[in-house]
Order: structure tokens, then sequence, then C-alpha cells
């Protein structure tokens, strides 16, 4: 018996493309061989680490967007983030993870970004 | 014995069709007073997600959609004999039976759209770019820039999300109108608009997918995917995360269910 | 405008699995031998930080050796 559930589009290939990016919320399963299971917990906690540094970036863009730094503040604001943006280049170079690799995709949550 | 679960379907009678799901097995209803338990044997441990498997057990869900309500079981769920299943049945009995009588008469369908995220966003810069620049120029140090930078981008996204959202309320009004219940995903990536389930009133369905129709030509430069009727995967609501009950609510829930067990049992006589 | 309905097995197979792996009612318990290959983390962080040798004793899961059948 096969499943008959239809589904109809006449770009199947975009869609699969955009769903299957679209599941990769977190590393779908954490490989247990020993070899890879830093790299999957690395990517783990990288995604994690990354959403809170966009979480700053974008508080920082609030304030900027209400004008409510002064141009010390927003001097000082930007040495740190530029700080933060290059350490997280650096972990994904030691751990050979991609961009791609770390986006959470928070669903529902994702509003409060 | 294995069980391999199926779903839960608002009927206690045995299932008259011939239907064989995993293994070849033939599949049967386990009832607990007035709901069953969709289930059939199984002997070797599943080594994964296969595709066979996946497509065996949606059929079985989908041939029991015919003639019952059913609250389909995530695929792979196995229970370790009879009276663990029953239980289990007991436990989840007050949140199957609210399921069961909320999705009674109802299917799911999927909306997805894609629009051109890249187009969108130029359109975006061009826009804004005739608005002006918000930060002043004269900026020299390298923080300053990177604020800058960052802030333009984060107006872009901005624009995008509330273009997004104007887009997705136009499409969602329209559907709604023959929807009981909805989900909708938006933005789960920049391409994709929208991931929507609707739960539509079985008489319905015609009229909704009319109303995909009319979206459909009325916007024709994005990308849609229509699909179902589906069980109704989307619109199960536990509320009760595990099967253990407390003393006090077990003893409750087994008195209701025995008061039912003795009707049933009565009737069948 | 006609347009071409696909009843494309990939497109189909993908909307079929994020249904039946992730939605749909979804039992836990001691009686439950056996789950779907989904992401660990919704299992609880106390499987992740487990040994190789607690993660056998889940069944069914793909990256770990042939299963055994419980004693």
């Amino acid at each position: 018996m096969i499943a008959s559930g239809i589904v109809e589009t006449d770009s199947p290939e975009e869609f699969i493309e955009e769903i299957e990016k679209s599941q990769d919320v977190l590393p779908r399963k954490i490989d247990a061989n020993p070899k890879n299971v830093e790299k999957g917990l690395a990517k783990l906690v990288l995604t994690l680490i990354e959403l809170i540094r966009k979480l700053l970036e974008k508080q920082a863009m609030r304030r900027v967007e209400a004008g409510s730094l002064s141009e010390d503040e927003i001097e000082r604001v930007g040495e740190t983030l530029i700080k933060l943006e290059n350490k997280m280049n650096e972990l994904k170079q030691i751990f050979g993870l991609k961009d791609e690799e770390l986006n959470l995709n928070l669903g529902p949550l994702g509003e409060l970004m | 014995m294995k069980l391999y679960l199926y779903g839960i379907i608002n009927s206690s009678d045995q299932i008259k069709e011939s239907i064989y799901g995993l293994e070849g097995s033939g599949v049967y209803n386990i009832p607990l007073c007035d709901i069953g338990a969709v289930v059939s044997e199984i002997s070797q441990p599943i080594r994964g997600v296969t595709k066979g498997a996946v497509l065996e057990h949606e059929a079985v869900v989908e041939k029991l959609m015919e003639n019952f309500t059913i609250l389909p079981v995530r695929f792979q769920t196995i229970i370790d004999g009879r009276d663990n299943l029953l239980s289990m049945m007991q436990s989840y009995y007050k949140d199957f039976k609210d399921n069961l009588e909320r999705l009674h008469n109802k299917l799911e369908f999927g909306i997805k759209v894609i629009w051109p995220a890249d187009k969108v966003k130029e359109n975006i810069i061009k826009a804004l770019k005739k608005g002006g620049q918000r930060m002043p120029e004269s900026d020299s140090s390298v923080s300053k820039r990177f604020i800058k930078e960052k802030f333009e981008k984060y107006e872009i996204d901005k624009e995008f999300e509330a273009k997004a959202d104007r887009f997705i309320k136009v499409m969602d009004i329209f559907f709604s109108k023959f929807a009981a219940e909805k989900k909708l995903g938006k933005l789960k990536t920049e391409n994709l608009l929208l991931d929507a389930v609707y739960l539509v009133e079985k008489d319905r369905q015609n009229d909704f997918r009319e109303a995909f129709e009319h979206i459909k030509n009325a916007h024709t430069g994005l990308k849609y995917l229509f699909s179902g009727p589906w069980p109704p995967y989307n619109f199960v609501v536990l509320s009760k995360k595990s099967g253990l009950l407390r003393d006090s609510e077990q003893a409750d829930l087994f008195d209701k269910v025995t008061q039912c067990q003795t009707l049933v049992g009565a009737d069948s006589i | 405008m006609d347009s071409v309905i696909t009843k494309s097995k990939d497109v189909t197979l993908l909307e079929i699995l994020d249904r039946v792996l992730d939605k749909g009612v979804v039992v836990s318990g001691d009686m439950v031998i056996s789950v779907a290959d989904v992401d660990l983390i919704y299992l609880g962080l106390k499987v992740l930080l487990s040994s190789v040798e607690t993660m056998e004793k889940l069944r069914g899961s793909p990256f770990i050796g042939p299963t055994q059948e419980p004693t």
C-alpha cells in the first residue's frame, strides 16, 4: 500500500530545497561515533552562542534606530560586536562549521528576534 | 508482544477491512471504552527511518481516515505489550477523547508559498536609497562603519519581514474563511514565505481549494505548493506530556473508564 | 492558466516525513520501546550527555550498530 497524501506543486525542486533548509532546526541527531561527537557538540554549542550573538546585535540595532546611543557608545558597541563576530568566525573555522549549519530555526520563538 | 501503533480512533469496533501495515502484519483495533488504538504486531526492531516503512505507516493512517476520526501517532511508536498499551490509553483517555471530538470530520491541508527573496530585497534597497540615509556619512572609525553596515542590513531585514507579514495576511484572510484552525509558519527560510497548515471541515474542502486557486491566480510571481487532505497531524494537542498520572487522577479516571467498560460490556451481550 | 501538477515522490516524501516524524500523538514512557529518528535533544539533554552505552538502550537508533532484543 502506498500513501496517497496528495502533494501538488509546479515547482517541486524549489520546495524540496526550501523544505530541507527549514527542517534543519538543530543538528538532527548527535552522531555517537567518538570521532564525530566533538563536532556534533560543537555545532550545538556554537548554534546557541550564535543565537545570543545575533540577539545582542539586534538589540544594538534597535538602540541605534531609537537614537538612544551616544557617539561614544556607538563606537564601543561597534568594537564589541566586531570582536564577537571575529571570535565566532574563529570558532567556526576551528570546528570546520559553516554558517548554514549554525542557523537556528526558532519557529514561533523567532518572533522574539 | 510488541505492538506498532498507528493511531487512535473514535471507535471500539473491530476494523472490517483488511489493512496491512509494517512487516505485512494485519492491522487491528484494541479498544478501550469508546476509543481504540490501531496496531499491528511487529517482531523486528525498526532500523532507522526507511522510506518503505514511512510510506507503509502513512498508508495505514490514511486508510483509517476514510472511516474513522483518527489521531495519527508518531512514526515508530512501539508499545511493549497489550497491558502497557491499555494503561497508556487509560492515562491519555481524556486527551484522546477531547482531540477526537475536536477533530471529527476535519481534514488538514498544507499550503506553502515561495517568493523571490533576492528580488524583494533589491526592491527594498532601491526604496530605502531613495528615502535617504539615516546615519551621518562622516564616520571614519572601523567600529562606526561596522555599525552603519549592520544597521543598513537591519533596516532591510525589517522591511523584508514587514512585507512578508503583509503578503501572508492577505492570503491568510482568504484561506481562514473556510478553516476551523490554522498554524502559520512565516519565513522559515528567506524564500519560504509561508508554510501553513489549515484544519478544514470535510464539507468545506472544495471551498478551501477554490480559495487557494484564487490566490494562486491572483499572485502569479510566487510559487505554490498545496497538499492534503492529511490526517490532522498538526492539530493534535496533548495536555499530558508523559504517560504518568498522579494517584488521585488515576483513581478518577479508573472510575470513569470502568463505568464506561461496564456500559460497553452490557451493550455487546 | 494551467499549472503542471506533479505528484513528485520526493516532495511528497518530505511532506510525509515532516508529519510522521515530528507531529501527531507522541507518547513517552517506559513502555515505549522505540522512538523515531528525531532530534535527540527532544529526549532531554541527559541523553546528549549520557555515555554511548546508555544510548544503546534506545531501540532502533540508526547510528547504533545492530540492535538487540530486549531481555
